[in-house]
């Protein structure tokens, strides 16, 4: 893949950026285009939407977007410290994708905001004992400006809801078309006195900065798209970057180490190239963005004789409190056809239990959508989409599954996590990946709050598609957390360096030219869509970080 | 169960038990990296398969049909599913044929007579899929008989699309316009497009 501009690795760049994703194609183009020196780093190629594919085998079942998946990164994952960290097949533990643009591909593109109340429910509802419950240092009148960036920069459709907190600016785009699900939902939430609203969403209804607007294909979730119209930082930040001429796409490029000089203060980038040579990339200044699980796997890896558990690490709280959002979720049949699998994922959401609720008894929030799930593809349907209560095979099987895919869509509701020590990323002790890398080792188990809003959210989402007139529905089952797309809090934000990595600016408080923003980066998991805030956090600590930089400070 | 005994079940089982471990945890992932679509030109009829030789085609094409039977439409049969395992097998999966062809030998020969599973009737063969039903080695055959039936017709089933069509899925189609659904439809109405 052509660069615009290429640096020499000797020579040291202004930044070292790892991580292409939500957080790190953000800031990456927002230091190349005010005039800073860049090197992004990706592990994964550098795939154009012209790359991507509606092979649902290759996508869901080959992992193709996610390095192949568990067969080369051969994470690991234990319930508690006490159990012995297993590999295993199928979905990763800890799930992100390698490619330029990261995550932010080929994830479904909802993205909502978070409310003000995320940022201070410490102090709202006081301490919660066994936790690390606390406050953001920031609140969300601070961010609100970079959510609207988001909204005007990486192109969002949409329409306020009735429970947002305020925003400076209307939506750019108009709301995505409503599918039936969406309909239902709504249906489903007047009869029952809720108020559903329109989804954000990281997909462009109409033509916006050049790019195109959805096609309504339907390969939204785990797919890449096709068309660019997807808000991916691969179609928004990544071209402008390049545009620069100051920013360097380094793709195929593993970082495993970050070196640090003897005033303690970073130097190097140590990376395994395409064909798996070790090079180093010297930086200025580094800016860590691979996610809730490689953040922290990387500061482990980069241990030294100045940093003897980590680098950034003098608290203890690099990997730890880890959050993933459980969620729960209720299949429905309806009497006629949905055909749910065109159109985007979400169109419709609930916020009415957003808040936590003293008379529930238990800690927690929620956010509840409809969408098609296990019956936006056919293979995806086949092996999870089916009710229980028929054969897995044979004439009854087929007949069920032809007359279901088309008629199905799920309820789901996404809940708050609680920030917790047991729940972590480390270094397997064992197992390497493809690349030598150790592995990395999940460890968690959900506080039972967390249960419990679950099974709260799984009641309302069985009320809600009885009363959209559902024929037949089935819960999905509220259980323990054994994968997840959404890696939060490992590296979190704090004013207080005893009990956090960053420094509400994201600079570690450890290292003064090294800065960390990425899921791992939130105190507390919202309600289960975190890529808007992510976004929002980069676009502040790019606005931090050029400050600083200009200031002379980093 | 006319032709069979508990001979033939319990060494059916068997045979599906030498199937587990370390060949069945590599299926959530199938490592089937090397089926592009320039492999796939077996699709016709009358094309020989790459590796699988007929008798046991035969048998795997007959326990794909008991998974997706052909009814008033079309099934495993009608999709072509046994080009998809010869495509699979072919390529990075040949361990897995190996040990599939194993167990199907085993099989065969321990059922009385000269019939082989393709030879016994439909209501046989129902009843000893049954029986191994809980097993890895019919978890591996309905997997792949799933894929088969609904993968791109690229891998070498799911021939014109017979699959998507059964369950009614579009999905070689580009893009929508709305309305999707019916409900959506609904709300739309005339000239309120909803939006």
């Amino acid at each position: 893949m052509a660069n615009s501009v290429t640096f020499g690795t000797r020579t040291p760049v202004d930044f070292a950026i790892i991580g292409s994703g939500a957080a790190g194609g953000i800031i990456a183009k927002e230091l190349s285009t005010a005039g800073f020196d860049v090197v992004l780093f990706e592990q994964g190629p550098y795939r154009k939407a012209s790359d991507f594919t509606h092979d649902e085998l290759a996508v869901l079942y080959r992992y193709e977007l996610e390095g192949g998946g568990a067969r080369n990164s051969r994470q690991t994952f234990r319930s508690n410290a006490g159990e012995k960290a297993m590999t295993r097949t199928g979905r990763l533990p800890a799930e992100f994708a390698q490619t330029v643009g990261g995550s932010s591909v080929h994830f479904t593109a909802n993205l909502w905001r978070f409310r003000d109340i995320d940022f201070r429910e410490r102090s709202l509802l006081g301490p919660i004992s066994g936790t690390n419950f606390a406050d953001w240092p920031i609140s969300y009148a601070e961010l609100e400006p970079y959510y609207t960036k988001v909204d005007w920069e990486i192109g969002v459709s949409g329409e306020p809801g009735p429970f947002d907190s305020p925003r400076s600016k209307p939506f750019p785009l108009p709301p995505m078309p409503v599918t039936s699900s969406g309909v239902l939902l709504e249906r489903g939430a007047k009869k029952l006195g809720l108020h559903a609203q329109v989804e954000p969403l990281a997909i462009l209804s109409q033509p916006f900065n050049n790019r195109p607007a959805c096609i309504n294909c339907g390969y939204c979730m785990w797919f890449g798209c096709e068309v660019g119209a997807k808000s991916s930082t691969l179609a928004a930040m990544i071209p402008l970057a390049e545009a620069s001429g100051h920013c360097e796409i380094r793709a195929e490029s593993t970082v495993f180490r970050i070196e640090t000089d003897e005033k303690g203060r970073a130097n190097e980038v140590l990376y395994y190239d395409a064909d798996g040579n070790e090079r180093g990339q010297r930086a200025k200044a580094v800016i860590v963005c691979g996610n809730g699980a490689e953040t922290p796997r990387l500061l482990l890896m980069s241990a030294s004789g100045q940093h003897p558990d980590g680098l950034a690490n003098s608290s203890g709280f690099v990997g730890r409190n880890l959050m993933f959002n459980n969620h729960a979720f209720v299949n429905a049949v309806f009497e006629e056809p949905l055909n749910d699998y065109k159109g985007v994922q979400v169109t419709r959401i609930i916020h009415d239990f957003y808040e936590s609720d003293e008379s529930r008894g238990f800690y927690g929030g929620g956010g509840i959508d409809a969408r098609p799930l296990w019956s936006a593809t056919p293979i995806l349907h086949a092996e999870l989409g089916m009710p229980p209560d028929v054969p897995s095979w044979g004439a009854a099987w087929k007949d069920e599954f032809a007359h279901n895919f088309t008629r199905q869509m799920s309820v789901v509701g996404g809940t708050t996590s609680l920030a917790l020590d047991s729940n972590n990323i480390t270094l397997d002790p064992q197992n390497t990946d493809d690349r030598g890398r150790p592995s990395i080792r999940v460890t968690y188990m959900d506080h039972d709050d967390d249960l419990s809003m679950a099974q709260f959210l799984e009641d309302r989402a069985m009320e809600l598609v009885e009363a959209a007139g559902a024929v037949k529905a089935w819960r999905g089952g509220v259980g323990q957390t054994t994968w997840s797309a959404h890696l939060l809090g490992t590296c979190r934000m704090g004013d207080d360096p005893a009990s956090s990595v960053v420094d509400r600016d994201h600079r570690s408080h450890d290292v003064p030219n090294l800065f960390i923003c990425d899921g791992s980066s939130f105190v507390t998991s919202g309600r289960g869509q975190p890529t808007m805030t992510i976004m929002a956090l980069a676009f502040r600590a790019a606005d931090k970080i050029k400050a600083a930089a200009t200031a002379g400070e980093i | 169960m006319k032709n069979n005994n508990d001979l033939t079940r319990r060494r059916f089982l068997l045979a599906a038990s030498a199937m587990s471990g370390a060949t069945l945890a590599r299926i959530s992932v199938p490592s089937l990296l090397a089926i592009t679509q320039a492999a796939c030109t077996a699709r016709d009829d009358g094309v020989a398969f790459e590796v699988l030789m007929e008798k046991e085609a035969a048998d795997i094409a007959a326990i794909a049909a008991r998974i997706i039977p052909t009814t008033d439409t079309p099934g495993a049969t009608e999709a072509g599913v046994i080009h998809f395992f010869d495509k699979a097998f072919a390529a990075e999966m040949s361990e897995d044929l190996y040990l599939a062809r194993g167990a199907l030998d085993e099989y065969n020969t321990s059922i009385p007579g000269a019939t082989t599973f393709a030879g016994l009737s439909a209501d046989d063969q129902d009843a000893l899929l049954q029986s191994i039903e809980t097993s890895e080695f019919f978890a591996f055959l309905r997997q792949m008989t799933i894929y088969g039936f609904l993968a791109m017709s690229d891998y070498g089933g799911n021939r014109d699309h017979v699959g998507w069509d059964l369950i009614g899925f579009e999905g070689h189609h580009g893009g929508w316009q709305y309305p999707f659904g019916y409900y959506d439809a609904q709300v739309r109405g005339g000239s309120d497009d909803g939006e």
